[in-house]
Formats: C-alpha cells, sequence, structure tokens
C-alpha cells in the first residue's frame, strides 16, 4: 500500500511525497493500534455469545474452548421461557426511562445553579456534595432501606425510581459543560428579558447535548444493571426487573447458576441496550457538531 | 482561596454537628428522626431483652387455637432453579386443598448467600419472610434478631388443627414423622446452643461420596478403598498403572479438613463463647501432614489447587486424568462418563468416602434447611409451620423433590413410594448419576455429622479450607513448623475475621 | 455577579436534588456517623434489643485488631495509584486517535462502547478463564489463552491467579481488568470532549505546519482539562471504592488460592456489613477521610492546570 502511495505521487515535490508517507505510516500505526484494542475490549462481549451456546458440561470444561463444540440454541429457548421476559422488560424500561427523564431534569436545574447563578455558600456546597460521593454506596443501602420501609414505598416503582434520581457525578460533569459555555451569552439574553428555563432550554441545553446524551446513557445502564437494591425493595414477581430476572430464574437443581442459560439471557438483554447505544451514537455526533457551529 | 477555606469549613462544621448528633443518639434515640429509631427504642425499652439467657430460653407461644381457618399469605424464599419451583407449585396446590385459605408467595433469591443478604436486611425493619432455605451459619446471623421461631413448642404441639376436608390431625409432628426423619439431618435443627433448641428442620440434603472409574478398577483389579491407609495404597497402585495421572480429586479442601477432624474426633469448632477456634491441635496437624505428604506425591489434587472442578479430570478424554473422585453427590451428574458415538467410555460407580474408622463412618451433611421467622400475625406463623411441616413430611413432595434436584430426600418413607423406588432402582454408573448418587446418599444416612452453628462458624470454614491449600503446597524445608503456622494463622485470622 | 437580586432561584432550581439528597444521603451518612461511634454496634444486635456504648472501639478495633485491614489499605492504594495514570492515558490515546481517523471511525467507536452493554458476571468470568490454568503443580498443565499468548513471544507461563501465585501477578491481573472496565467510560468522556473542541485551533495548527506532538500538548489537552480532570478524578475516587472487579475474579472472598488477601478498603465495609456495621462505618469513616486529602489535592492541582 505504501509502495502505491509513493508511485502516484512520484511526480510530487519530495517534501510532499515524504509527508504523505509520514501521513500512511501514522495511519497504518493509528489502525493497528485502534484494532488490537478493539479486539481486546471486544473479546469478553464474545465470550459472552459463545458460552451462550455452550452445554454446561462444555462451558465447566477444564480448557476453556474458543468456539462451541456444538451450538445449544436451546439454551435461548430455555432463557425466554424460564423467565417472565415480557414483564421484566416492561419494568425495567419504564424504570429506566422514568428515572432518567426525572434525573435529567433535576440534574440539568441543579447544574445550571451552580454554572450560572451566584448565591451564597455555593462553592462551600458544591465541595460538600462532591464529597459525599467519596463514602462508598454500600454504606447507604442499610439505612436507605429502612427508611422507605417507613415510607411505605416497599415493592412500588416509586422505590426503584426516586432514591437515586439525584447523581453529583452527573451534576458535576454537566456543570462543567454549562462553564465552557460563554457568560456572554446568558448575560445577553437577560438583557433580552428570556426566562432562564427559557435560556436552558434554547441555549444550554443543545450546547451540552453530548454530555446529556452521556448521562443518559449511563442512567439506562445503570437502570439495565442494578442488582442488590431493585432485589431488596421488591417482593413480588410483577416489580422485578431485568437483572433480578435473570439471575434467579436460571439457578440449576443445584442451586448453582446455570451460566450458558443465564450467559444467553444476557444476550438477548444486551440486544436491545446495544441497538439503542447505536441509535443514539448518531445523536452524539449531532449534538457535538451543533455545539462545534454554534460554540 | 478563601472560598476554598470557607468550603472545608463548612464540611467541617458539618460532620461535626452530625458527631453531636451521633453522641445524643448513644444516650436516648433523637427523638426528631421521625420515627426512624421507634424500632430500635421500643426494643430497648425492654430491660429483659438484652440478657444473655434470654436467648437460652427462647420459645415461641403456639396459639391454643391452633390454625382458625383464617386467610393469611405466607411468604417463602429459596434458590431453587424453574425447575424446582415448577415442582414446588405442583404440591403448594396439593396443600392448597388441604388449607385453601393459606396462600404460598414463594421466590428465589438466586442462591444461599442471595437469601441470606436478603433476609438479614429485611429482618432489621421486620420485613422478612415467614419460612427461607437456611444453612446453619445463616440462622445463627438471623438469631441475633431474636426473630427466628424456636420450633420445639410447634414440634411437640398437641393442638388439633381441621383441614378442609374435616381431618383432624396435630398441629405437632407425630413420634412417627419425628421417627421417621433421618437422625443426622434433623439433628442439624438443635446445633445452634446447648440446650439444644430446635431451630431449622431440614428440607433436602446433599454429602460427599466416593466417586470411581469402576472400568479401570476391575480392569486392574483394584479394590475400592475404605479406610485412608487403603486409598494411600490404591493412589500408589493407581500411579504405578499410569504414572501421568493423579489418582484422586478432592473437591473441596474445607470439607476434607472439616470431615477428617470428625473422623479423628479431634475439635474443630465449639459453641463456646470464648474458644469458638479449637482446630489448631497435633491431631489435625498430623493428617493435615499426610496429606501434605500425598500431594509431593501427586497421589492428589484439589479444585484449588488444580484449577477447576475435578469432575474435569474424571472425566477426562486426554491428558491428566484421575481415576477417583470425592465430591459432592448433589454434582453426580458431572461425574457422568465420557460418551463417543453414544457409548460410555467407562463406568462410574461411588461409595462412601474413606473413613477412619470404617465401623462408625462420617459424612458431611449440606444442603438447605427451612426455618420460621416471627410475624405480628399468630396465624400467619402458625401457617408457616403447617407449610414446612408438609414440605418435610409429605411423601410425594419429598421423592419428587429429590429426583428433580438430585439431593437426598429427608425422611425415610420417601423410599417406600413406588416412583421412587422405580427411579432408584434405575440407578446406573452411566447415565444416571443422579439417581446412583441419592442412592449413596441414603444408604449413608447413619453417618451423618453437623458442625456447630454460631455466629462466624463459616469463618472457620473458609479458614481450613484455605489452610489445606496451603499445607498442600507448601515447600518450606521445615514442614512440620510451616504447618504449625499455617493452623496458628488460620486460628488468628478466624478470631479477628469480618465474619 | 448575575441573578444576585433573586437568590431563591437557585435555591429553587436546587430544591428538588438538595431534598432527595437530605433523605438519601445525608440521613445515611448521619447514621453511618451514629454506627461509627457505637462500640461494637451491629444492627442485627440492636434489633434483638442490645445496647451499645458511645466511644471509639470500633476505630481501635479496625486498627489494632483486624490486621487485614492494612492489607486492604495497601491493596487498594496499589491499585489506584496504578490503574488511574495507565487507563486515563491510554483512554487519552484511544480517544485521539480515533478522533484523527475517518474510515472505521464509527464502528470503531461502537465497539469500544461495547463493553457498556456486557454484563459485569460475564466479564468476570470471561478475564478468570483467560488467565487460569488447571493443573499448574501437575506434568501437564492447560494454560488459559493469555498464556498461550505470552508463549508465543517465548515468554514461561506465569501463575497469575492460582494457588501460591506471586502478588504482583494477582495485582497485574486485576490491574488489567480494571483497566479494561474503566476504558469504555473515559473514552466516551473524553471523545466527547475532543470532539467538541473547534476545528479552527487545528486548522490554525495545520497552517502553521505545528508538529502533531506540540498540537497535541499544546492544544489538545488543555482544551480536554476540564474532561481530564473529571475522569481522573472520578478515577480515583472510583479507585479507593475499587470492589467488584476483585470479586469478578477472585470471588467473594476477595483471596487468591491459598489465601492471600485481595481484599480492598470496600470489600472489608461489605462484609463488615453482614453484621458488624459498627466496624464498617468506622472503616467508612477512614476511607472517607483518605478519598477527601486525595480528592483535595486533585482538585487543587486541576484547578491550577485546567482551563475552562
Amino acid at each position: 500500500m505504501t509502495n502505491q502511495v509513493t508511485l502516484s505521487e512520484k511526480n510530487m515535490q519530495k517534501v510532499s511525497a515524504h509527508q504523505k508517507v509520514m501521513k500512511v505510516v501514522v495511519q497504518v500505526l493509528l489502525y493497528t493500534f485502534l484494532i488490537t484494542m478493539a479486539i481486546i475490549v471486544v473479546f469478553p462481549f464474545y465470550w459472552m455469545i459463545i458460552s451462550s451456546l455452550k452445554s454446561e458440561t462444555e462451558y465447566r470444561m477444564a480448557v476453556p474452548t474458543l468456539f462451541p463444540k456444538e451450538i445449544i440454541w436451546h439454551n435461548y429457548v430455555e432463557a425466554f421461557t424460564a423467565a417472565n421476559l415480557g414483564r421484566l422488560f416492561f419494568n425495567t424500561v419504564l424504570v429506566g426511562i422514568v428515572s432518567t427523564v426525572l434525573s435529567l431534569v433535576i440534574t440539568v436545574l441543579s447544574a445550571f445553579a451552580f454554572a450560572r447563578l451566584e448565591f451564597k455558600g455555593k462553592n462551600a456546597l458544591f465541595a460538600a456534595l462532591l464529597a459525599t460521593m467519596m463514602i462508598p454506596g454500600e454504606l447507604f443501602t442499610i439505612t436507605n432501606y429502612i427508611t422507605v420501609t417507613k415510607l411505605g414505598w416497599i415493592d412500588s416503582y416509586t422505590v426503584l425510581i426516586v432514591p437515586f434520581l439525584v447523581s453529583i457525578f452527573y451534576i458535576y460533569l454537566l456543570r462543567q459543560n454549562f462553564m465552557q459555555i460563554p457568560n456572554e451569552l446568558y448575560l445577553a439574553a437577560k438583557v433580552d428579558g428570556t426566562s432562564d428555563i427559557k435560556y436552558l432550554w434554547k441555549v444550554m441545553i443543545p450546547l451540552s447535548l453530548p454530555t446529556l446524551i452521556s448521562i443518559t446513557i449511563l442512567k439506562m445502564m445503570g437502570a439495565w444493571n442494578s442488582y442488590v437494591w431493585p432485589r431488596l425493595v421488591t417482593s413480588s414477581e410483577d416489580m422485578r426487573l431485568i437483572t433480578n430476572g435473570l439471575r434467579d430464574a436460571f439457578t440449576n437443581t443445584t442451586g448453582t447458576a446455570n451460566y450458558p442459560v443465564q450467559m444467553a439471557a444476557v444476550t438477548v438483554v444486551s440486544i436491545p441496550l446495544f441497538l439503542v447505544f447505536i441509535f443514539l451514537r448518531k445523536y452524539i455526533m449531532k449534538g457535538v457538531s451543533r455545539s462545534g457551529i454554534k460554540g | 482561596m478563601k472560598k476554598k477555606i470557607l468550603s472545608l469549613l463548612l464540611i467541617a462544621t458539618m460532620l461535626l454537628s452530625v458527631l453531636a448528633m451521633a453522641s445524643c443518639g448513644t444516650t436516648a434515640p433523637p427523638s426528631s428522626n421521625d420515627g426512624n429509631e421507634t424500632l430500635a427504642e421500643g426494643e430497648t425499652a425492654d430491660p429483659n431483652a438484652n440478657l444473655p439467657n434470654a436467648a437460652g430460653l427462647a420459645s415461641y407461644d403456639v396459639p391454643s387455637v391452633g390454625y382458625d381457618g383464617s386467610a393469611v399469605t405466607v411468604v417463602f424464599y429459596h434458590s431453587m432453579g424453574a425447575k424446582l419451583q415448577g415442582v414446588l407449585n405442583t404440591y403448594i396446590e396439593e396443600f392448597n386443598k388441604l388449607y385453601p385459605n393459606i396462600t404460598i408467595e414463594h421466590s428465589s433469591m438466586g442462591d444461599y448467600d442471595g437469601v441470606r443478604d436478603q433476609i438479614k436486611t429485611q429482618l432489621t425493619a421486620g420485613q422478612q419472610p415467614n419460612i427461607a432455605y437456611c444453612y446453619p451459619d445463616h440462622v445463627a446471623l438471623y438469631n441475633m434478631t431474636k426473630k427466628v421461631i424456636p420450633l420445639d413448642n410447634f414440634i411437640n404441639s398437641t393442638i388439633e388443627v381441621t383441614d378442609s376436608e374435616g381431618n383432624k390431625t396435630v398441629l405437632g409432628l407425630t413420634a412417627e414423622q419425628k421417627a421417621d426423619f433421618i437422625e443426622g439431618y434433623y439433628k442439624e435443627g438443635a446445633a445452634f446452643d446447648k440446650r439444644g433448641t430446635m431451630y431449622t428442620l431440614p428440607m433436602s440434603k446433599s454429602t460427599e461420596a466416593l466417586y470411581y472409574n469402576k472400568t479401570f478398577f476391575e480392569e486392574h483389579d483394584l479394590k475400592v478403598p475404605t479406610t485412608w491407609e487403603e486409598m494411600e495404597q490404591v493412589c500408589a497402585d493407581i500411579k504405578a498403572i499410569d504414572p501421568e495421572c493423579t489418582p484422586l480429586g478432592y473437591d473441596s479442601e474445607a470439607n476434607w479438613f472439616i470431615t477428617m477432624c470428625e473422623q479423628y474426633g479431634s475439635p474443630y469448632t465449639s459453641l463456646d463463647e470464648t474458644n469458638h477456634f479449637q482446630f489448631d491441635n497435633e491431631t489435625n496437624r498430623s493428617f493435615v501432614k499426610m496429606f501434605h505428604d500425598w500431594y509431593k506425591k501427586d497421589y492428589v489434587t484439589t479444585e484449588e489447587l488444580n484449577g477447576s472442578y475435578t469432575s474435569g479430570l474424571f472425566t477426562a478424554t486426554e491428558g491428566r486424568k484421575c481415576y477417583m473422585v470425592i465430591g459432592s453427590t448433589g454434582g453426580a451428574s458431572y461425574q457422568t462418563p465420557p460418551q463417543v458415538d453414544g457409548v460410555s467410555l467407562f463406568e462410574t460407580a461411588m461409595a462412601t468416602p474413606p473413613q477412619v474408622n470404617p465401623d462408625a463412618p462420617k459424612v458431611i451433611s449440606q444442603g438447605p434447611s427451612l426455618c420460621l421467622f416471627e410475624s405480628d400475625n399468630p396465624q400467619e406463623v402458625v401457617a408457616s409451620w403447617l407449610f414446612m411441616k408438609f414440605l418435610t413430611t409429605d411423601v410425594a413432595f419429598q421423592a419428587e423433590f429429590s429426583m428433580a434436584s438430585g439431593y437426598a430426600p429427608v425422611i425415610k418413607s420417601v423410599q417406600e413410594n413406588a416412583i421412587y423406588k422405580e427411579w432408584l432402582d434405575s440407578a446406573n454408573g452411566f447415565n444416571n448419576m443422579t439417581a446412583l448418587s441419592v442412592k449413596l446418599a441414603l444408604s449413608q444416612s447413619n453417618a451423618y455429622f453437623v458442625s456447630p452453628a454460631f455466629n462466624g462458624s463459616s469463618v472457620a470454614r473458609d479458614q481450613v479450607g484455605i489452610l489445606m491449600q496451603d499445607a498442600l503446597v507448601c515447600s518450606e524445608a521445615d514442614i512440620d513448623a510451616a504447618i504449625a503456622k499455617l493452623f496458628k494463622d488460620a486460628v488468628g485470622k478466624c478470631k479477628f475475621a469480618i465474619a | 455577579m448575575v441573578e444576585s437580586k433573586h437568590k431563591w432561584k437557585a435555591w429553587l432550581y436546587l430544591s428538588p436534588a438538595i431534598i432527595l439528597l437530605l433523605v438519601f444521603t445525608v440521613w445515611p451518612i448521619i447514621n453511618t456517623l451514629r454506627m461509627a461511634f457505637l462500640n461494637g454496634y451491629s444492627l442485627s444486635r440492636e434489633v434483638g434489643g442490645w445496647t451499645f456504648g458511645f466511644g471509639i472501639e470500633n476505630f481501635k478495633m479496625v486498627f489494632n485488631e483486624y490486621s487485614g485491614f492494612k492489607q486492604c489499605l495497601i491493596n487498594t492504594l496499589l491499585l489506584t495509584v496504578l490503574t488511574v495514570p495507565i487507563s486515563t492515558m491510554l483512554a487519552l490515546l484511544i480517544a485521539v486517535c480515533l478522533n484523527s481517523i475517518k474510515p472505521l471511525q464509527r464502528l470503531l467507536q461502537t465497539i469500544f462502547f461495547l463493553p457498556y452493554v456486557t454484563n459485569s458476571i460475564a466479564i468476570g468470568m470471561v478475564f478468570e478463564a483467560m488467565f487460569n490454568i488447571v493443573g499448574f503443580n501437575s506434568s501437564s498443565p492447560s494454560f488459559g489463552i493469555i498464556n498461550s499468548v505470552i508463549g508465543l513471544f517465548g515468554v514461561d507461563p506465569i501463575n497469575w491467579i492460582n494457588e501460591s501465585s506471586p502478588y504482583w501477578a494477582n495485582i497485574t491481573v486485576l490491574v488489567i481488568y480494571i483497566v479494561w472496565n474503566a476504558l469504555p467510560f473515559k473514552i466516551l468522556i473524553l471523545l466527547g470532549g475532543l470532539q467538541s473542541i473547534n476545528r479552527q485551533y487545528y486548522d490554525a495548527a495545520k497552517i502553521d505546519s505545528t508538529p502533531r506532538a506540540r498540537v497535541f500538548t499544546k492544544i489538545t489537552v488543555p482544551l480536554l482539562s476540564p474532561m481530564l480532570a473529571y475522569v481522573v478524578i472520578t478515577g480515583f475516587i472510583g479507585g479507593f471504592k475499587e470492589y467488584s472487579s476483585i470479586v469478578g475474579i477472585f470471588g467473594d472472598d476477595m483471596q487468591a488460592a491459598g489465601g492471600k488477601s485481595l481484599d480492598t478498603m470496600v470489600g472489608f465495609i461489605y462484609r463488615a456489613l453482614g453484621n458488624q456495621e459498627g466496624i464498617a462505618s468506622a472503616s467508612a469513616l477512614i476511607l472517607f477521610a483518605i478519598i477527601f486529602v486525595v480528592t483535595m489535592i486533585n482538585l487543587y492541582v486541576s484547578k491550577k492546570k485546567t482551563h475552562y
């Protein structure tokens, strides 16, 4: 490939040719590096899929096989029949969407207050909030569990959504983003008599769309993967989320997990998430280009 | 800079004020906590509640009316997979024919630890289920809240209950029912205090068995070992036949250690509050050293040392093999001989694991029991007891559950069940390992033992497992000193371990 | 400055966040403090009717009696110090590379985010299988894929995670796992940051034919500094709270075969929560103090270096 390029550039200036070669070399290096990393990164995903197609005996083999000797599609059948996937999907999507939307509203308002408004104790409050991130969340579980019990929220959608709506992480992330938007824009808007909300909606949100989408993805992922809390606070089958349903449905007779079937189920539930991701990725790009033009 | 100092100050004051509140909380629960503390307040108000003997004299007042037929819901936590839940659902229907007003809500918490963690937290808010799968150390943990119901008053109750068909039965266990339980399993329920208060009833059980390659043994005229001396000889013989192999795989290091203690009659752990961990003694050090020598001669490997279940070696068709495995009867299907074109390459057979004294064999007992929790509604508790009694004493359920799970039933009369008998008779070492293992488990039912259960007993189990691994591979020149140190460290870790 | 007349507005915007935080974050913190200073506190025991004296016994116990705690501290510090720089630099490198290619860019981007949709159970088991050796001490061991790969380069198999494996090997495995785990998030954030950098800066650099390295250090890094600060700070906090990765590979007891503790601070806390909430709370406060100091240093450094 290098050869071809040099040939076609023969009649160009020497310096330029040299630059082109360098460019090609750099590109080759870039791709080699990225593709190697991509393979490393993607391997566990591949593993998840092939494991889902193995028999349990093959899965337990001392030397793991890189490709199933015999493809067991039945694992997927079992995954579909064993768990009440429909209800689990519905609950998870509902909890995911509602908590993401509410969380975004709270995060945007808070980040705006911290980034654009001046009030007494702002920095102190912000620092204090950041400090709470440093405490391991596991510690909160017990106290929060007692709290929601007293509130009578056990086994409801409320208890799955409300306790984790505020994330200091997200507020911090968005505040950083808001602060990059020139203050002059806000002052100008104030002079024009634009309300805060309108300004937020028309200027700040479009400009920070990539961050907001990142937050959306993270939050949805969180809803999708949360395990300990939902199991603790829901008792009826109707309120179960997907991870709980999956973990609990596929134990085999001896009480240990039937991993291939579990992997099949995990693969099945990963697919919608993966599609959502590909779909949202376009919006990330769009958001980035828009902020590029306007900012 | 100013702002930073300010924020630091704010955090400091926040922490301090919180500290002040915390210290208030110790003298009297803060009243401003919107009822968050009422639970604790109510409990501490009882001056006798924290007296140590209160636990020792634990009993439950069974309502004198027995079950009054009222509509109640019983919540049951377990870790059954879909297949076993199917069996359970069938028999819940049977139970409801007798008691139509008792609704059973059951759910799987994934695994045993899942059940424990869920209940442990729920207990603190009074949200616990009515019945749960349990292991002895879980019950010891739950018992700190004093919400596990002692079963003695139920078991001995002579109150009559009437089912929907008008039949009167005694609420407690009849003498026949008590005698029907396999004794070793039943006794496990009384391993929690020195008085022998019953806290659990056995549900389904597994044990350890010696799996061996029968074809290979017959081919080379080897004798199935019944003692550890014989085992050593068989290992040497096998090694002479196939120098590349490791003759024996022992899956669980911890079970191995604990079983050896029991077989030698030497101390392992005790219920004595001041001296729980008694396993550092001469006998135990010497058997550990013996097995260290075996390992060095490549006679034996374990799951951790092998890096995978030893069943993988047992069923291997190429490379390194082993010809004997000591493992759980619950995992029997994994010892199924490999097949080529539908023909098994060898036959697996099962025997009681080697003993110190084959006349008084000892094998470990594992598998879930059931325990009962307190509830505000006494009728709920009685209904739960009725269901618990049903699950543990109903022959048809015990039979079907055993066939579906590969675990042994806990009552003897199951073996007289025609379908079950037929299933047991179909046992073979080619494709029905499960039945074979249950058969063996039932045949050694006089040999079961359980270790004392206290809060932290699972730590001892973990530590002796690690001790065993370390000792086997140890390559110090002064092996006695090294093993002595491993024992000493293990006891130290038990004492200050996070349980 | 802006809006000083309408201070109430700021508080209005903040109110939903603050109310929720008071109930679900501040109150648990207060409760944690209470538990930390009640000697030998156990929630189950409290429910069972025990009472506890006020004091600092729990802190003393953590330091003096639980010898394992110091090992947890060392493990945690080591893992954090190793993983944060490695994962940040690798993520930055990948993000910059991704940002400077055209074909395959979208595909590769998608692939780098894939780990987000894999399940943690799957990943832990994959890593274990990759490093595992079956029958290490026997005559014919079989090696996991990692040892097979390094074997191609003539390196002898390394006992990564099995019985008698050296501490450094365990830590190496954990570092690889943690870095792998941290990459997608960091790439996501950094790539987002890179793509919002105005092209004009680069165009200007191109006209001046500024060398690549110089463009990187003089334009990319400074303009990316808020995002970098973010991933470094959260990386440190996350590092100190490391837990699930160790469980993923070494199991619930967080011990390499042979009982070498690879436990971390959070692992210690998590297990203490079993029934020794007093000990758990005290160690959580110690962890908090450490993270607090480190974060303050981080913020101080990033304030000096960050360009907003």
